[in-house]
């Protein structure tokens, strides 16, 4: 080949990917209003990207967030959110009444409730589906946020009551186990001269009292573990109990003992173990949806598929094809089918950002999911119309090891907290608000969430001084901490989006103000994820938490008995804290007893708060209907697709009432 | 000829066997679980998934019900991450996918990648040959993570005339462009073993011969020197097959296909164990037949080979 013709060649090639560059950068930095086609569909249909294929279509199955927002296309329960404040409204239950301590719940149903084949829908089906989803052969991932129900653990464990053969009497909790609260009202003697529930002038029927009703008054009983070594350990390790148990027989906690009832037809009740204030907003949740009964016990866990599969929400299953799509339609069975607006649901289950926001410029989309738009692309995305801009009930920040030197000392881990400038992280990473408490900011109405320490870097040197650990400055003006035994640190984060960059500007901000230089470890997913649980890690760990329910409760239960954080934190004043914040009725007190919990936990450091998250996510201007709430769960039957480009979306739809 | 066939299909399942024994045990060893997630499953829930699936028991007793499962009655059991699927179903829906998009690439890439490799060994040293070998390196080193989303970019987000992603069934427009993404890298090598090949026979007696006969140009091209040059494109074909029928998963990723290499990749990172170990095996399966299947091929191709 002459030289001549092969710099032509070279020079073609080079020529070409350069204006392929030049031209990707262009089309990304167009200044359109909207991103990409704003024609909507022909037909009444919504298509979606939804996230990851779902685990599964049985709702007591699926804990992730495609889930839970397919079942709520597909299931409904006693009560729905609200499509902006995520608030409970009426669904299967028209109404309900609260005892005075939020410990007994009545819903009365309607009664034009009904399946996808028509069968109609009543108490039972409640009954059947809680017990369905705590039952242990279930197995259900979600089954812990129905624990609060009385009995419900011990029924999920196999646990045992203990009886007096000769007398029928159970030993009770309180008799054997420390510093247990006062048994809420819904498991104390009736008193008819102290009414359980305030007076309701549109109700004016009391509901009707029941044996059940007065076998759930009866105190809390004492519950064993079912296995006999673990059960056997238990009683040793209590002279007390030992001595107590002599005699007695041990009778398996059953599903008729879970606090549940028909109270008629129409009227479930609900027996909490404890006072559940927040429990209300918790029941919209998955794991309280209905399953039909009949249909699961007929196929098992092959109910689900299409050709079996019965469901009671506004939509109902058309195809499915994993991995490629899921129909939904609307279905006519549903008692509140005419307010339904959408013919059908596309539910694409794809997770690459790229693919996804690809389809969605096409016009082959009309909403995609929650954190689809990429990072690099955000301050192009941001000045969009389409851009959905709005906090999330999310919260990141990043975890200690608290059980391993150096971190054990609690003055090292505020030391590393206050040596980070969150307001600068937040204006950087430009979608996030800075965080210094452990509950998302403005999230919820009326607490008093407590202020966590500010940026403060001499402060954290002298912290780390007064820990052992003096921090000097060099002729230059930087920072070194000889003394500090950096091998012992590290920070572990998974593969992920922008995690890199989190550990990344927390490593420049340690050495910038404390002068120490903390390895970074990149982790896959699954090996990150056992790592942390097992506080197998040194030092530091990324993390982050959605809400499940909206209360300040479901952050601060993170650090409660059994709450599983990866710290090594457990606290029993910070436990006796929460119980007495849940044992209160009055809200704003309560809310002020929640606020003091977390502001001891912040003082205890387990946790660097970091940021209150935002929601990330376009869809198309004429989708309405459709609002960006701290959860990003939609309910389906409110979306439509306006046709009339003057009621179009022109920007982030407002999650107030209108 | 037949007891070589047998004699290779006998040792194809002991080799199986191993293959999925060393798989079950690196899924043993990988940290981390089908369940956990960002939010730790409280222990007591943990306990009962672990009853459910048998994870409470004795290793052997897991390992050999997954082997029992397998050797007798081919069930791979159903997946851990998505409830009630059997592995053997979704293999079966998924494979069609992978299998029409590899099988019309490597068609595609078979077809310009012999033209292309027999013009430039014909033309050698002209533009021609210049031009097809600068054209097939450059689908050798752009990787396809990189080509499929510039296809995307011209042909779907700026000219709209493909769609950008997703399977619609066969035959589709969606087709097009994982498929030209898919062939690029096949078609490079195919044009460079076919070159190659050709220009060695090209110089080779029998050639010499065929046109002292009298042979038309023609007849010599493709009877003699097109037969022979491509026998390495052939050996070439087993590995390249299996590769490309039992999904790639960056292109199935990039095009949101419900391919069984899309599949593979989520089991693995979900620790769905039956799901890899039924794929694994699958593919196994598939490389190991196609292997075989282009042995016997060369033997009918090469009158060397079929005489020895």
């Amino acid at each position: 080949m002459s030289s001549g013709k092969f710099r032509q060649i070279v020079g073609l090639v080079v020529l070409a990917s350069l204006a392929l560059s030049t031209y990707s950068c262009t089309v990304v930095s167009s200044n359109e209003e909207f991103f990409g086609s704003t024609t909507p569909p022909k037909q009444n249909i919504f298509r979606y990207v939804n996230g990851d294929e779902p685990q599964s279509l049985d709702p007591a199955m699926g804990n992730g967030q495609p889930e839970a927002r397919l079942y709520m296309a597909l299931y409904e329960g006693l009560v729905e959110y609200n499509p902006k404040t995520l608030a409970p409204e009426p669904a299967l239950a028209e109404r309900w009444h609260i005892n005075n301590d939020s410990s007994e719940f009545t819903f009365h149903l309607r009664q034009n409730g009904r399946w996808s084949n028509g069968d109609p829908i009543d108490a039972n089906d409640f009954v059947y589906s809680f017990r369905r989803a705590l039952a242990k052969e279930t197995a259900s991932p979600n089954a812990y946020l129905a624990f609060y129900l009385r009995n419900a653990k011990a029924y999920n464990q196999e646990e045992v009551f203990v009886r007096d053969p000769h007398s029928g009497q159970f030993l009770l909790a309180r008799d054997f186990v420390d510093d247990l609260p006062p048994d809420p009202i819904s498991a104390t003697p009736i008193d008819p001269a102290k009414p359980e529930y305030l007076p309701d002038p549109n109700e004016p029927k009391s509901d009707p009292d029941t044996a059940f009703h007065q076998q759930m008054h009866t105190p809390l009983r004492l519950t064993l573990p079912g296995d006999e070594k673990a059960r056997a350990k238990r009683i040793d390790a209590n002279p007390k109990l030992k001595a107590a148990v002599a005699g007695k027989e041990f009778v398996p906690v059953k599903a008729e003992d879970l606090g549940i009832e028909t109270v008629d037809q129409y009227t479930v009740r609900l027996y909490m173990g404890q006072q559940a204030p927040f429990f209300l907003g918790l029941l919209a949740h998955q794991v309280f949806r209905l399953v039909p009964r009949q249909v699961v016990e007929q196929y098992g866990s092959a109910w689900t598929q299409p050709e079996h599969i019965v469901t009671c929400g506004p939509f109902r299953l058309k195809t499915w094809i994993p991995y490629d799509k899921l129909v939904l339609e609307r279905d006519p069975m549903y008692w509140d089918a005419a307010a339904v607006k959408l013919d059908e649901i596309y539910f694409y289950p794809i997770t690459d950002q790229t693919t996804t926001m690809n389809m969605y410029k096409v016009g082959e989309l009309d909403a995609v999911y929650n954190h689809a738009v990429p990072n690099p692309w955000l301050h192009v995305m941001r000045s969009k119309r389409d851009y959905m801009d709005a906090v999330e009930a999310g919260i990141d920040y990043l975890i200690m090891n608290t059980t391993k030197p150096p971190l054990d000392n609690v003055k090292v881990r505020k030391a590393f907290n206050l040596a980070i400038n969150k307001q600068a992280w937040a204006e950087w990473r430009r979608i996030v608000k800075p965080l210094t408490a452990f509950t998302p900011e403005g999230m919820f109405p009326g607490y008093p969430q407590p202020q966590g320490a500010e940026f403060n870097s001499a402060e954290a040197r002298r912290l780390l001084g007064e820990a052992g650990y003096p921090v000097t400055q060099n002729a230059d003006g930087s920072f070194s901490c000889s003394k500090f035994p950096v091998g012992q640190v590290e920070f572990i984060y998974n593969t992920q989006g922008s995690n890199k960059a989190v550990a990344e500007w927390m490593q420049a901000q340690w050495k910038q103000n404390l002068g120490i230089t903390v390895g970074l470890r990149n982790m896959e997913w699954k090996t990150f994820l056992d790592a942390r649980a097992k506080l197998e890690y040194k030092g530091f760990a990324r993390g982050a938490w959605g809400a499940d329910y909206m209360d300040p409760f479901t952050f601060l239960s993170l650090f409660y008995i059994g709450g599983e954080n990866g710290t090594g934190w457990v606290d029993a004043k910070y436990i006796a804290m929460l119980d007495e914040a849940n044992r209160t009725l009055d809200h704003k007190k309560r809310y002020e007893l929640l606020a003091k919990a977390e502001a001891y936990m912040l003082d205890a450091q387990p946790v660097i708060p970091i940021a209150t998250a935002s929601v990330n996510w376009v869809k198309k201007p004429y989708v309405k209907g459709m609002y960006p709430n701290p959860a990003s769960l939609y309910p389906w039957k409110y979306i439509y697709i306006e046709r009339d480009q003057a009621k179009w979306d022109y920007s982030t739809p407002k999650l107030t009432a209108d | 000829m037949l007891r070589f066939i047998v004699r290779r299909l006998l040792v194809t399942i002991p080799t199986i066997l191993v293959v999925i024994s060393l798989t079950w045990v690196l899924i043993k060893l990988a940290p981390g679980n089908f369940y956990s997630g960002e939010k730790q499953l409280p222990a007591a829930i943990e306990k009962n998934i672990r009853e459910k699936y048998g994870l409470d028991k004795p290793w052997y007793q897991q390992y050999g019900k997954t082997m029992w499962n397998i050797v007798r009655h081919f069930d791979f059991g159903s997946s851990l991450r998505y409830e009630g699927q059997s592995v053997n179903t979704i293999i079966r829906n998924s494979l069609p996918v992978s299998a029409a998009i590899g099988l019309l690439a490597y068609l595609l890439a078979v077809l310009v990648g012999v033209t292309a490799g027999s013009i430039a060994a014909l033309k050698q040293n002209t533009a021609w040959d210049y031009g097809s070998m600068a054209l097939a390196m450059l689908g050798i080193s752009v990787p396809n993570f990189v080509l499929g989303p510039i296809l995307v970019l011209i042909f779907s987000l700026t000219l709209y005339w493909l769609p950008p992603s997703r399977w619609a069934g066969f035959p589709s427009w969606n087709l097009v462009l994982p498929v030209l993404t898919l062939s690029a890298l096949q078609m490079a090598y195919i044009a460079r073993l076919t070159r190659a090949g050709m220009l060695e026979v090209l110089r080779s007696d029998y050639i010499r011969t065929a046109r002292a006969k009298g042979l038309s140009e023609r007849d010599v091209m493709l009877k003699h020197a097109l037969r022979g040059g491509l026998m390495p494109v052939i050996s070439y074909t087993g590995p390249a097959l299996a590769f490309l029928l039992t999904g790639t998963v960056v292109v199935e990723k990039i095009f949101a296909l419900p391919g069984l290499g899309n599949y593979f990749i989520q089991a693995s990172l979900n620790r769905d164990e039956p799901l890899i170990i039924g794929i694994v095996a699958f593919i196994a399966i598939a490389l190991l037949l196609l292997n075989l299947l282009v042995d016997i091929a060369y033997a009918y191709l090469d009158p060397r080979v079929r005489y020895q």
